[in-house]
């Protein structure tokens, strides 16, 4: 639907005053300010991590690269703690959101029975934890008593949860006609046969909306590797791991030197190069993946408009 | 039908009352008894005072890690020795199969005659599970006990192993019972559970999951009334009632500290609300733009800021805004002389330069609600305006954003009731010593009493917490209370 509105041609039924021209100048030209803005940072970390250092060092690279060559992200292998951060995050986003789509598909799906017992009961239990939360404190002392810090399960358990998509897959299946699934259940089918054979296809459009959010959430997470794994390093996740490049890394030249790059790229590596190529690489696979994600929160977002 | 809920209580013989009646006791029992598995505070296996007090039943069956935390110093000295450890998590196993056992059999028990016959069995080999488990604990603190170093490895049977013999005795005389009181029908039905209540124990799970992750935090409240610091106690001696409440408001640096970082957060939220409208005009704009192409390719360019973390978003304000960055690199060459101001590091205008990182990171994004709703504005609208001879502005005025108003207003209630969060990761990565005192909001102060330095801060973090929480639910009963009253409708 959103398509629709994008896509519909203004209507030529009025003719095009010099205002209506003046207008759509200054419309198109703000917007295309407004999206150079929102691109450039991207582009200027690009262009500084793949052009020579000593330009880079000196500034020199503003608008477009010099000296192209990709050592900068070559010598990033000597930076033993990036690859063991990109390791869990990629683990954690495929398999925490893969997970949280079973479960959530899976809850969404039993909610909309309505033979359930308790069925009220169980929905508002678990859509109740929208409106609350226990605290950074309680969260954390509760993690702690249940033995999961400092462990990767602590990365997948807690998300598998989420109330927001639950209600997403709860909506959809609701909008399947019921003939459906009658009809497999007088040929004597089970809730799981149901839900393995013909409901899992039939969601797949709010199945992959739900696992962009979740995969974007994974990868982009910080905050609980920040507060749960202060105990050990190797399972920071890539944020984490960048944030702490990016506000204490004085040794970090000291690593990227020590490896086995060549002596040239070695001299002329600074700190804020090392930091600008981890930052791409740790958007890289987001940059990727995004044009094939648009459909996809374009979808989940008016989803949960109607909604809510 | 022969279903047996259709049955009244008074039509039942006494025999069947009493079972209806056990059967509940049971479930309940059965229910507790999976729960104290998960509480620290009742660990049975908790066998030497060494062991964290912060392991549970469950955690020390699977965790050699957390025994070893703090036991590994005294198992490589020979203290306690390494078959004890093992001894113990193959006990707290045992137990753990013997309440899976009792679960087990509480599930079977909501199903027809033959269920709760076949499911009977199951709890009473549960509690002599437990019962042998319990042995095997037992038999490890008593290798604890005459070990070489007492003062080392101090041996402790907590009041919590009396209980689980009691939970576990008291399991078996209720499923004897059972057993005792269930007859066979003379016509043997299938095993059959009615549908509704497979449906309830296939979605049990995640009213576990959902239990242990979402409500059980809750508990944690409880620190705030005591005199905790880490490692301490959670005993009545500590229990300080309602001290902190009014220690946050005597002291006067805490005091002065909480209403500094309640204007940093009303204010930064209040800017969000002043430019909650931002969103509006672009999507009304966006969607004038004649070209379609060129629509949809700035829609999806602009969403993507809202795809990266606040780190990386920090990133690229090093990488522009810091000494070394573009703007100072820029302004040198343009002026000739060297300009190195680290903009990142004042206080200067810190609120407007967080909005607008705000802003940039989510405009693209929120303006999707809104160019969704005008999708589903009737376009015959806009035409019978045209027909009346209506300029742009004018049908902007009169029908795109009154039609817009109600999704607006759902937003904007949503934003008051969550006014007092701000989000943890932007405060976090932005702040430095130098902005702290302006840039320091609700999430990040709870932050930093928690893990900071302090120690004695986690009873007040807790507090500051508990507090906005429920303010925040207050807010929100506000804001449905106050959408009923202006749209007739709740936004809950």
């Amino acid at each position: 639907m959103a398509e629709s509105i994008l896509s519909k041609k203004r209507s030529s039924v009025f003719k095009k005053s010099p205002g209506d021209i003046a207008f759509y100048i200054i419309d198109i030209t703000i917007f295309v300010i407004f999206t150079l803005i929102c691109l450039f940072p991207f582009y200027y970390l690009l262009i500084n991590t793949i052009s020579d250092n000593n330009l880079v060092s000196k500034g020199l690279i503003i608008l477009y690269p010099k000296g192209i060559n990709i050592k900068n992200y070559l010598a990033l292998k000597n930076v033993s703690d990036l690859g063991n951060a990109f390791l869990v995050t990629v683990l954690r986003t495929l398999i925490g959101t893969a997970l949280m789509v079973l479960v959530s598909a899976y809850a969404g799906y039993l909610v909309t029975k309505e033979q359930m017992w308790k069925r009220k009961f169980c929905y508002r239990f678990i859509i109740i934890t929208m409106y609350f939360n226990a605290g950074l404190i309680p969260w954390y002392l509760n993690m702690l008593m249940l033995g999961l810090t400092n462990t990767f399960a602590a990365y997948i358990l807690p998300g598998l949860i989420s109330p927001f998509n639950i209600i997403l897959v709860k909506t959809y299946i609701e909008s399947i006609p019921k003939d459906i699934e009658e009809s497999a259940m007088l040929d004597g089918a089970g809730p799981m046969r149901i839900f393995i054979t013909m409901i899992c296809p039939l969601s797949t459009p709010v199945l992959a909306t739900i696992a962009v959010f979740g995969a974007v959430a994974n990868w982009n997470s910080f905050q609980d590797s920040l507060v749960l794994m202060q105990g050990t390093p190797e399972l920071f996740t890539l944020q984490h791991r960048l944030y702490v490049y990016l506000s204490s890394a004085t040794n970090l030249e000291a690593l990227m030197r020590n490896g086995t790059v060549s002596a040239e790229v070695q001299a002329s590596l600074t700190l804020r190069i090392v930091q600008y190529t981890i930052s791409m690489v740790s958007i890289l696979p987001i940059l990727c993946v995004y044009p094939l994600m648009q459909r996809y929160f374009v979808k989940g977002i008016m989803m949960g408009a109607v909604k809510g | 039908m022969t279903d047996t809920t259709a049955l009244k209580l008074e039509n039942l013989t006494a025999k069947e009352k009493a079972l209806k009646i056990i059967y509940a006791v049971f479930r309940v029992t059965a229910l507790i008894t999976l729960m104290i598995i998960f509480f620290p505070p009742l660990n049975p296996a908790r066998i030497t005072t060494e062991i964290t007090k912060h392991a549970s039943l469950f955690t020390t069956t699977f965790s050699y890690n957390t025994i070893t935390d703090t036991l590994g110093r005294s198992i490589k000295l020979n203290y306690i020795s390494i078959n004890t450890i093992y001894i113990l998590m193959v006990s707290c196993a045992i137990i753990l199969i013997g309440v899976i056992a009792i679960c087990a059999g509480a599930c079977l028990s909501l199903g027809n005659k033959t269920a709760k016959i076949k499911g009977s069995w199951f709890p009473i080999v549960g509690s002599i599970l437990i019962l042998a488990g319990l042995c095997g604990i037992y038999f490890s603190y008593i290798r604890v006990k005459n070990g070489i170093r007492p003062d080392k490895v101090p041996p402790n049977l907590s009041y919590s192993y009396y209980l689980f013999i009691a939970v576990a005795a008291f399991n078996f005389i209720l499923s004897i019972t059972i057993r005792a009181l269930l007859r066979q029908d003379k016509k043997k039905q299938p095993f059959k559970i009615e549908q509704k209540y497979t449906l309830f124990l296939m979605f049990l799970p995640i009213l576990i999951l959902t239990f242990v992750f979402c409500y059980l935090p809750l508990y944690g409240w409880r620190y705030a009334f005591f005199d905790y610091t880490v490692g301490s106690d959670l005993t009545w001696k500590n229990f300080k009632g309602f001290y902190w409440f009014t220690f946050l408001f005597k002291n006067k640096e805490t005091f002065n500290d909480l209403l500094r970082v309640l204007r940093n957060t009303l204010i930064m939220s209040g800017l969000g609300i002043l430019t909650n409208w931002l969103p509006i005009a672009f999507a009304v704009f966006l969607v004038e733009i004649p070209s379609v192409k060129l629509k949809k390719t700035i829609q999806t360019l602009t969403t993507l800021p809202y795809f990266i973390s606040w780190v990386l978003i920090y990133a690229f304000a090093l990488a522009l805004f810091s000494t070394d960055g573009l703007l100072n690199n820029m302004l040198s060459k343009i002026t000739g002389t060297t300009h190195n101001t680290n903009y990142l590091q004042g206080d200067s205008w810190i609120w407007l330069k967080m909005l607008l990182w705000g802003t940039w990171k989510g405009i693209g994004w929120s303006a999707i609600v809104y160019i969704a709703s005008l999708s589903s504005i009737d376009q015959q609208m806009y035409e019978a305006a045209d027909l009346d001879g209506a300029k742009r502005f004018q049908k902007i005025n009169y029908i795109t954003i009154p039609m817009l108003m109600p999704t607006y207003f759902v937003l904007l209630m949503l934003q008051i009731a969550g006014m007092l969060s701000n989000g943890l990761d932007q405060y976090l990565v932005f702040g430095n010593a130098f902005n702290m005192d302006k840039i320091e909001v609700l999430d990040l102060y709870v932050y930093d009493l928690g893990f900071g330095k302090n120690n004695n801060m986690i009873p007040i973090s807790t507090l500051v917490s508990m507090a906005k929480s429920i303010v925040s639910v207050i807010l929100l009963f506000l804001a449905n209370g106050a959408s009923k009253l202006i749209r007739g409708e709740t936004i809950v």
